[in-house]
């Protein structure tokens, strides 16, 4: 035991490290081990690679991949294009009122089952816009809208996670603003700044912190996520996590060492990213620690 | 502001139109019909609608007590000590905000087929801890360090002893982040599908379950009341906690 | 719920073997049965079914059994068969969750394969009397062999709007004639929905028969004659892809998809294995007063749902008195009044009352009279043929 160690400051420390600890290390760890040859059900019990070699000539799982890191790419982009703007929008009555944040707040705290099914009822070829093209006269038949759900281009739900995902953004944004106060503005606007000089070398890396480690949340969470493209995408190709579920879930289980393999790479990639964006914001940024939560 | 509110409340007067609208078919701009049928169903004793909110609220709150009681003396460390190993516990906490729950829940899942969790209560609860525990500690760890430590310190030579300290100084000081960090808990847990579906085995029937069930098999005016009465105590837990939201939004990404 | 979802303890009694059961009478089961509790799994996704089921069947059962039915909903009876052979695998052996599962076809041969079903009891029911012998002995071609009892039966039918569609394609061939003649205004679930599964599969069976010739189809799966069938089959499906809703770009993947397309006019057909849901959905006014159903000329797929025990239930003299009750003339003339259900039992096996209630049961405004699907009605084939086909559709239909 190093000399310095100190049982009190580890006890509080370890009723969350029992949690990750058993929980997301010794689950990943056995979810790996059943990926690897070790699933009991099936009899199987020893190390074999053969499911993840199933998943390099598994067709489905290269456009599965590929719809994946597109749509969380795009949605992450534009939500925090959309959210950065937001917030340097409205900073002012933010700052005046407490009413935009709660307005922020209402599309967060809309769960997105309920926002995927709102959705429909608004952006199907059949819904309320479609409907109000028709009622102007602009197309004859549901045909005629654009396919904005189950669509090639995955615009529902790429639509779905921006509406949550731009409050989100401006919020965490707002919320650093708010901290930081607006000295740095105004010592620059003294100095003779102009208005874009003020916005590309005070206020953007002012909350580059937030914009980065929000989007970075952004992505991982649309990356992993399940529930809107479950019911907004097409059958093929889906994204990853509905492809793990459903063969997971299949009715036969000699499916399911291969789903546990596809949710173990799903994992390891987002982690990947996760680190390569850290190092890439570091390197662009210069950010030392770019977490505020 | 216009927009901004008109983003955010107008899917939920879609919502309340279709769940009181009756044969609302193309090319209607207005429902034809209005009637109370999907609110009576919900509502009614012999459907599943009540159990299932009843589960929801006691998963949902047990883990959101759970979560902040196991994060608030961690993060309590991590924010006001540096030592040997915090970057490996950091990173410990990241990870699972960083990467997609999934294979973690399917190891779980294994785990608690062998202990005879699935399918309980207990079991689903916990499994929502992977994704509230790394949430709830960063964001009180970002609470306490707003907080100056020497404070305490203040309060106790003025004699106050631990437990006064916590109560009249370090509590009032970090509340508007423990309810923040409260709230995110509360909502992430009661917005989990997959990991339910999962852990639960479709026995423990949730709020999300039963809504998704009505998506895909039932009739859409039930789905649409389904899904207001799923986001209003969501609603409630963020606005219950507005008057903190300078310091931090609220609500699941 | 909450009873229901902490462990169930194994009574006495309750927990008995099938050999125990075929050496006890019917009323030692009926009397240890009472004041004991039936866990039953099934398909929730339907309102008034589910209503039905809660309000009046299981009232029904506590009084005339003193049984408490409790429901276990479940979006796919897929779940519930793997949970059990989970259990299977961690040698939960005893204590289940489920007394009572409703199943069928592909479900069922997993589920007996894999061992974790009770039985075999079904022979020895008192009513399984009232239900004709071929539906005893096979689910889409598998042995029953008493591991389930036949409940409910279901026949393929195909829903349409008068007001936009006068005159609907009533054959295979007709068919694709149609959707070439009006492209974007049909499409069919994905298969591995049940309901999009079964339309695929009255493509193959067209097929089949085709290649067949004169020969009598046996149901039996045959490597050679499947690989023909769904070769013409894939065939079919791929040239009527590019004139589907969307040009099949996408499929609806769920039948409330399907039905929130149809009712829009988006699609100017749906289909179900429930000859009444077209009345029903008029009735809650989800689809147009309109809508009429038809069968095609060449006969649609019709079958049965099971009711079956799991291998490990804490219940099992509970769910055999359930399983009874459910086969009943009364029960299922009461659900033919109550949902529209079509009828399942022989006739010939009803007393002379019972017969004439059957014979009135009513019909909706769009369901066909019994006599017209009897007469349509094309069994099952081996469920081999629906699980080879469902993956080819999604290789080389889907995926193209």
């Amino acid at each position: 035991m190093p000399k310095n160690f100190n049982v009190r400051r580890w006890l509080m420390l370890s009723p969350v490290l029992a949690v990750i600890g058993v929980l997301f290390v010794g689950g990943l760890a056995l979810a790996a081990a059943q990926s690897l040859g070790y699933f009991a059900p099936l009899g199987e019990s020893a190390l074999t690679f053969r499911h993840y070699a199933a998943l390099i000539n598994d067709r489905e799982v290269y456009a599965s991949l590929w719809l994946t890191l597109k749509l969380a790419a795009v949605a992450t982009f534009i939500s925090a294009v959309g959210g950065l703007a937001l917030a340097l929008g409205l900073r002012e009555a933010a700052r005046r009122s407490r009413v935009v944040n709660l307005l922020l707040q209402i599309p967060l705290s809309v769960p997105h089952l309920a926002m995927a099914g709102a959705l429909i009822t608004v952006i199907a070829p059949s819904g309320l816009l479609a409907r109000a093209a028709y009622a102007a006269g602009l197309i004859q038949q549901p045909a005629d809208f654009p396919a904005l759900i189950n669509d090639r281009y995955g615009a529902g739900i790429v639509l779905a996670y921006v509406l949550k995902e731009v409050p989100f953004i401006a919020l965490m944004t707002l919320a650093l603003l708010a901290r930081l106060g607006d000295e740095y503005e105004q010592a620059a606007r003294v100095l003779g700044a102009s208005r874009w000089q003020r916005f590309r070398y005070v206020t953007l890396p002012l909350v580059a912190p937030a914009v980065v480690s929000a989007s970075l949340l952004v992505f991982a969470f649309i990356f992993g996520a399940f529930e809107v493209p479950f019911i907004l995408g097409r059958p093929f190709p889906a994204m990853l996590s509905v492809v793990a579920q459903q063969r997971y879930l299949d009715a036969n289980l000699v499916m399911r060492p291969g789903a546990i393999a596809l949710a173990v790479f799903s994992t390891l990639l987002t982690a990947a990213l996760a680190w390569a964006y850290l190092r890439l914001t570091r390197a662009l940024l210069g950010l030392e620690r770019p977490f505020i939560l | 502001m216009i927009a901004v509110s008109g983003v955010a409340v107008i899917p939920l007067l879609l919502l309340a139109a279709r769940s009181l609208a009756q044969s609302w078919f193309w090319p209607s701009l207005l429902p034809p019909v209005w009637s109370i049928r999907a609110w009576q169903y919900v509502f009614s004793p012999t459907a599943e609608v009540f159990p299932a909110l009843t589960t929801s609220l006691t998963i949902a709150l047990a883990v959101t007590l759970l979560a902040v009681t196991v994060s608030l003396p961690a993060a309590r460390v991590l924010a006001w000590q540096e030592f040997r190993g915090k970057r490996a516990v950091i990173f410990a906490l990241l990870l699972p905000v960083l990467t997609p729950p999934l294979a973690a829940t399917m190891g779980v899942h294994a785990l608690f087929l062998r202990y005879g969790l699935t399918d309980t209560l207990i079991g689903v609860a916990l499994s929502h801890l992977i994704s509230t525990v790394p949430y709830a500690t960063l964001m009180l760890t970002g609470s306490f360090s707003r907080f100056d430590p020497d404070y305490e310190a203040q309060a106790r030579t003025l004699g106050a002893d631990g437990f006064d300290v916590w109560r009249h100084v370090t509590f009032p000081a970090i509340a508007p982040g423990l309810a923040v960090a409260a709230s995110f808990a509360f909502l992430i847990s009661w917005s989990q599908y997959l990991t339910t579906l999962l852990i639960g085995g479709g026995r423990i029937l949730t709020l999300p379950l039963t809504l998704v069930a009505f998506q895909r098999g039932g009739d859409e005016a039930i789905a649409a009341a389904l899904s207001l009465v799923f986001l209003a105590p969501a609603a409630a837990a963020a606005f219950s906690v507005a008057r903190f939201l300078k310091e931090e939004p609220v609500g699941k990404i | 719920m909450f009873a229901g979802c902490a462990k169930t303890k194994p009574t006495a009694g309750l927990a008995l073997t099938a050999k125990q059961f075929n050496r006890t009478g019917w009323e030692e089961i009926v009397a240890r049965a009472k004041g004991s509790e039936v866990n039953f799994g099934m398909w929730s996704g339907d309102e008034v079914r589910n209503r039905y089921y809660q309000s009046t069947v299981a009232p029904a059962i506590k009084q005339q059994y003193g049984i408490t039915l409790r429901f276990v909903p479940t979006g796919d009876v897929a779940d519930i068969i793997n949970k059990l052979l989970n259990e299977k695998g961690a040698g939960k052996t005893a204590g289940g969750t489920i007394d009572l599962v409703w199943i069928n076809g592909e479900n069922f041969r997993t589920a007996k394969q894999g061992g974790v079903l009770w039985g075999p009891f079904a022979e020895s029911l008192p009513n399984i009397k009232h239900f004709a012998e071929d539906v005893r002995q096979r689910d889409f071609g598998t042995p029953i062999e008493g591991y389930e009892s036949p409940y409910q039966r279901a026949q393929f039918v195909i829903a349409y709007d008068t007001a936009r569609v006068s005159d609907p394609p009533r054959s295979i061939e007709k068919l694709r004639e149609w959707i070439k003649a009006h492209p974007g205004r049909f499409t069919y679930l994905a298969p591995p929905d049940f309901t999009g599964s079964a339309f695929i599969r009255h493509i193959l069976l067209f097929y089949l028969k085709q290649d067949l010739g004169g020969t009598a189809f046996d149901g039996k799966f045959e490597e050679q004659l499947y690989q023909r069938a769904a070769a013409a089959t894939i065939a079919y499906l791929n040239e009527i892809k590019p004139y589907l809703w969307r040009k099949g770009e996408t499929y609806p993947t769920s039948p409330k998809e399907a039905d929130r397309l149809f009712a829009n006019s988006e699609i100017d057909f749906t289909m179900s294995y429930g000859p009444s849901f077209a009345s029903e959905r008029i009735a809650r006014g989800e689809y147009p007063a309109t809508t009429r159903t038809f069968v095609f000329e060449e006969g649609t797929i019709g079958n049965y749902s099971y009711l079956a025990i799991p291998f490990n239930a804490s219940n099992a003299a509970g769910a055999l008195v359930v399983i009874n009750h459910l086969m009943s003339p009364a029960h299922t003339l009461e659900q033919g009044r109550e949902l529209g259900s079509l009828f399942p039992l022989i006739l010939e096996s009803l007393t002379p009352a019972e017969r004439i209630a059957a014979e009135a049961l009513p019909l909706g405004p769009a369901t066909l009279p019994v006599a017209e699907l009897a007469r349509h009605q094309l069994p099952e084939p081996d469920t081999q043929y629906l699980e080879r086909l469902e993956k080819d559709w999604r290789e080389k239909v889907l995926r193209q």
